[in-house]
Order: C-alpha cells, then sequence, then structure tokens
C-alpha cells in the first residue's frame, strides 16, 4: 500500500525511531541509559519550559499580584525582622538590611530547590505513569520554576539597592556563575530526593525539618563574623557556601576562594553519588511513584 | 521501514510496599538487623502482572487485548510505551510510538484549548514548530470550533476527548496504543476518529487496543491477544481468540 508523503507525517527529531529495552543491563549499560536520559531531557527545553511557567501560572491563578506576593511576603519579612535584630545585633540598619534580604533571597531559592525536590517524581506520577519521558525533564522542571519564582524577588533587591546605596562593581557579575552552581545543585538534588522520596515516603518530613534547622546554623540571619574565634567553621556549611554565591556577589564583594571550592565539591561530589544512584534506579521509578 | 514490537520473556513484577516498607526507619533497622530479615520474602511481596510475555507485531497489525480484569492488559499497554521497563526480559519497539491511555494527561482546566493542544503536544515530543504547523489541522479534526479558546473547565467529557484524540493522531505515529475509555465519543465523532484510524491502519503502522467491549474490538482488530494472569493465552485472529476467551469463561463458570 502507497500513501502520498504528508508534510504533517515529518518526523519528530526529538524521538527516537528505534528502541531496544531489556532488563538486567550491565553497569555501563546502565550508565549510558541514565546519561541519554539526562540529554534527551535538557533538550526538551520547550517541555520543561511550558510545564515551569504552567506551574507558576497555576499556583497564582485568579490571585490579584500573581506571583508577587511571594516578593510583598519576603518584603514585609526582611522590614519587620531587619528592624528587630539590626536592634538585637546592634548593627546599623544601611548594612544589615541589605545583608539579610540578600540572605533570604538566596535561601528562599535553595530552600525552595531542596524542600520542592522531594516531589520531583511524585507530583509527575500522572505523566510518568502515562506516557514515556526522559525523567531528568521532571527536575528540569522544577529547577527552572525555582528560577522563575526567585526572578520576581529581583525586584526587593532593586529597592534595596536604591535605599540603601549598595555598592556595585564588576564582582557583581560573579552573581551569574553563582547562580548556575546553584541551579546545577539543584538538579542534582531534584533527582536524588525525588528518586528517595519516591521510594520512602518519610523522607519528605525529614527534609523539611532539616532545612528548617539549616537556615539557623547558616549566617543568614545572623554575620559569621559573631561566631569570633569560630568563624571559619561558617564557612565550611555547605549551605553557607551556596547563599554566598548569591549574597556577596549581589552586595558587590567577591565570594571568598573557600566558598566556591566548597560550592564546586559539593556540585562533584552530589552529582557523582546522584548519577550512581540514578543510573542504578532509573527504571524503577515509575514503579515507585 | 516497517513499524514492529517484538517481546522476549518479559517479566514485570510489582513490589508492593505495604506501609512499613515504605518507612525509611524500618529499611534502615532490617539492615542493621545483619540482613537476616532483610532476605525474608514476606518483606517485599511482589505482584507478577506479565509473567514471561513473548510477542511479536509486525507492521498492519491491528491487535486487541482481551482478558478478564487484572489480566495484565494495562501493564503490557504500558510496557509497550516504554513506560514501564520491563523486571527482565527485552522489548524492542521499531517506530515512533503515541500512547492514547489517558484523555486527562497534562490537561490543565484552566487554560484553553490552544494551550492544551500546545501543551499536550510538547508531551508527546513534538516541538512547538511542529505543533504551530499541525494546529490548523489539529483544530479542524476536534470539530470544537470557538470552543478551542475557552477553557478546557468548560468543555464536555466527550469534547476532551477528541482534543486528545486530535493531538494523539496528529504526528501520524507508526504506533498507537489506546485503552478502553476511545469509546466514550459521541457517534458523529466516532466515525471521523474511524476513518482516520483506518487511514492510519493503511499506512502499515500498528494498532493495539485494550477494551472489554467484543463489536469493537472485531470491527477495528484483526488479530487478539487473550492475557490471563500476565501470560498470553491465545495470540491468533481476532475472531478465534474470542472464541478461546468465551470457552475459558464457560469453562470457569
Amino acid at each position: 500500500m502507497t500513501t502520498k508523503p504528508s508534510a504533517l507525517g515529518a518526523e519528530s527529531a526529538s524521538l527516537p525511531r528505534r528502541e531496544s529495552r531489556s532488563a538486567g543491563a550491565g553497569a555501563d549499560e546502565r550508565g549510558l541509559m541514565a546519561m541519554r536520559d539526562l540529554a534527551d531531557g535538557f533538550s526538551r527545553r520547550w517541555l520543561w519550559g511550558a510545564m515551569a511557567w504552567q506551574d507558576v501560572l497555576q499556583r497564582y491563578r485568579g490571585s490579584l499580584l500573581g506571583p508577587f506576593w511571594l516578593t510583598l511576603s519576603t518584603a514585609i519579612m526582611i522590614s519587620s525582622m531587619g528592624v528587630l535584630y539590626s536592634t538585637l545585633f546592634k548593627m546599623p540598619m544601611a548594612t544589615y538590611l541589605p545583608f539579610l534580604t540578600l540572605g533570604l533571597l538566596a535561601w528562599n531559592l535553595i530552600s525552595g530547590l531542596i524542600v520542592e525536590g522531594c516531589q520531583t517524581f511524585l507530583v509527575a506520577e500522572n505523566i510518568i505513569k502515562q506516557i514515556k519521558l526522559p525523567l531528568s525533564t521532571h527536575a528540569f522542571r522544577l529547577v527552572w520554576r525555582s528560577l522563575i519564582v526567585a526572578a520576581h524577588n529581583f525586584v526587593v533587591y532593586v529597592v534595596i539597592v536604591f535605599l540603601f546605596d549598595v555598592p556595585l562593581g564588576p564582582a557583581t557579575l560573579l552573581v551569574v556563575p553563582g547562580i548556575l552552581l546553584v541551579a546545577a545543585n539543584g538538579i542534582w538534588v531534584a533527582i536524588l530526593l525525588g528518586m528517595l522520596c519516591a521510594r520512602f515516603r518519610d523522607i519528605p518530613q525529614i527534609a523539611a525539618s532539616l532545612v528548617q534547622i539549616a537556615f539557623f546554623m547558616t549566617p543568614i540571619i545572623w554575620k559569621p563574623e559573631l561566631l569570633g574565634p569560630y568563624e571559619h567553621l561558617a564557612h565550611l556549611n555547605p549551605f553557607f557556601a551556596f547563599v554566598e554565591l548569591i549574597r556577596a556577589p549581589l552586595l558587590g564583594q567577591a565570594p571568598h576562594p573557600t566558598t566556591w571550592a566548597i560550592a564546586v565539591l559539593v556540585t562533584l561530589i552530589g552529582g557523582g553519588l546522584t548519577f550512581a544512584a540514578f543510573a542504578r534506579f532509573r527504571s524503577r521509578i515509575a514503579y515507585w511513584v | 521501514m516497517q513499524a514492529s514490537i517484538s517481546l522476549e520473556n518479559v517479566f514485570v513484577e510489582f513490589p508492593i510496599y505495604q506501609g512499613g516498607s515504605r518507612s525509611l526507619k524500618k529499611a534502615l533497622l532490617r539492615a542493621g538487623t545483619g540482613g537476616g530479615i532483610a532476605r525474608d520474602a514476606a518483606n517485599r511481596v511482589t505482584v507478577k502482572a506479565l509473567a514471561g510475555v513473548d510477542l511479536r507485531i509486525q507492521h498492519g497489525d491491528r491487535v486487541a487485548l482481551v482478558g478478564p480484569n487484572g489480566a495484565g492488559k494495562t501493564t503490557l499497554l504500558r510496557v509497550l510505551a516504554g513506560v514501564y521497563e520491563p523486571t527482565s526480559g527485552r522489548v524492542t519497539v521499531e517506530g515512533h510510538i503515541s500512547p492514547l491511555f489517558d484523555v486527562g494527561l497534562g490537561l490543565n482546566a484552566d487554560a484553553t484549548g490552544y494551550e492544551n493542544i500546545r501543551m499536550r503536544g510538547l508531551l508527546m515530543g513534538m516541538t512547538p514548530a511542529e505543533i504551530e504547523q499541525r494546529m490548523a489541522s489539529i483544530a479542524e479534526f476536534t470539530d470544537l470550533g470557538d470552543y478551542l479558546a475557552m477553557p478546557v473547565r468548560t468543555y464536555s467529557a466527550g469534547m476532551t476527548l477528541r482534543l486528545a484524540f486530535a493531538v494523539a493522531t496528529s504526528g501520524h505515529p507508526e504506533i498507537l496504543l489506546m485503552d478502553e475509555w476511545l469509546l466514550a465519543g459521541d457517534s458523529n465523532f466516532l466515525e471521523k476518529a474511524r476513518r482516520r484510524l483506518a487511514d492510519f491502519v493503511n499506512r502499515s503502522s500498528i494498532l493495539v487496543l485494550a477494551s472489554h467491549t467484543e463489536a469493537l474490538l472485531t470491527e477495528w482488530c484483526n488479530k487478539g491477544i487473550l492475557l490471563d494472569r500476565g501470560n498470553v493465552v491465545a495470540f491468533g485472529p481476532i475472531r478465534e481468540v474470542i472464541e478461546v476467551y468465551h470457552r475459558r469463561r464457560t469453562g470457569d463458570a
């Protein structure tokens, strides 16, 4: 039977034409499949981009301010906490408030990635069980959504810059690699926690309380200098490193070399660990959710 | 190149996480007790959904999946779609697959019909350019007219179905996998869907349809697979398979 070739029937480049799936694949093959999942997932930027935007719109649909509600609540929190803690710590508002603001903005992004990372695959259950997609798509969707939400808080930063005359300089540009590094870590966190939480349903609670503890242990509302002789301990806190990657450049300072070193180390270790776990358990995720 | 599907000795086992084994604490405790309890089979009950399925589906085959509830029809469809990777065995698929299991896939009730067509198209692996290129023909096929600019919340079940069917078949996939729900359409639309499916099968593609409605199966399919408890009991011309199915049912009764 011959049929006229149809223009609409053009093969989608994004779809593999031939596939072979077999169980009991060797470690090499598993690694290869995990790699392909990540590459295919990333190449579907249209899909995860659209899903992330839809998530943001969905969350704030029907509300007047939309995602700017978050901006507003951040602004209110900063003004009240700024007054309280600058008095408690006896610090001038002009230096304390920008520090607190950027710490909180960075923390919102980081903690959001961790807490929502627990739901990476669970919220996508419907899609995972209906259609074959690279599973990493869901991680990219989550990280992109978090970045979109974080970008709305930029307004608060602009206000702070004008109000307190925050010095801007070439160091400010370091925020770009800083955010990229945070996003890269968001990807492995989303995949690793997403898998763990799909398999063990009590991990989200554990993660949420650990994140809360980390908030108080990390210099966000307090300055590391307050630790006196123990200040160097704060620099070893990986959460501090990632907060600093965003906070320091936006305050016009270059992050400390230790900060970069710790952040890169965490990225390599976390990324490697996650890749191993993803290669091993990727095919089980559909059974877990 | 012609579409084909082949399954060799495919097993699918579902782990049943009864309360406890979902818990991290229990998993750690098990690890801490020297693994003795971990080896206890009772801790991880598994259900065999497919037990050694061998199949070879060729281009032009319109295959009906029949069998009682729990026979493994949905699981088999999901294995074909690549959703479940088999616990053991090999699955080889030649050709683009378009699964049509759930009308609600990726559906956002607050978004308009057009927006949902775009999102569903992206989910099925199309690029935005491909979707725009096909938009006119998809919109035409749905027969929804001005409704496409309205939120999907306002649609009836049948209207949502048209939208899903139009997108799923728009790329002229070589392999179409469908679950029972297709019957929900009104007769006018079914006629249209039938024509598209007939056209589709003429391109020597594969259709796999799971259903309980015999009239539909004998009309649409030329082959049948009878599944029972994860095993292929019969595979052959549709009428013979349905006959075997009836014999077994009366035999069981």
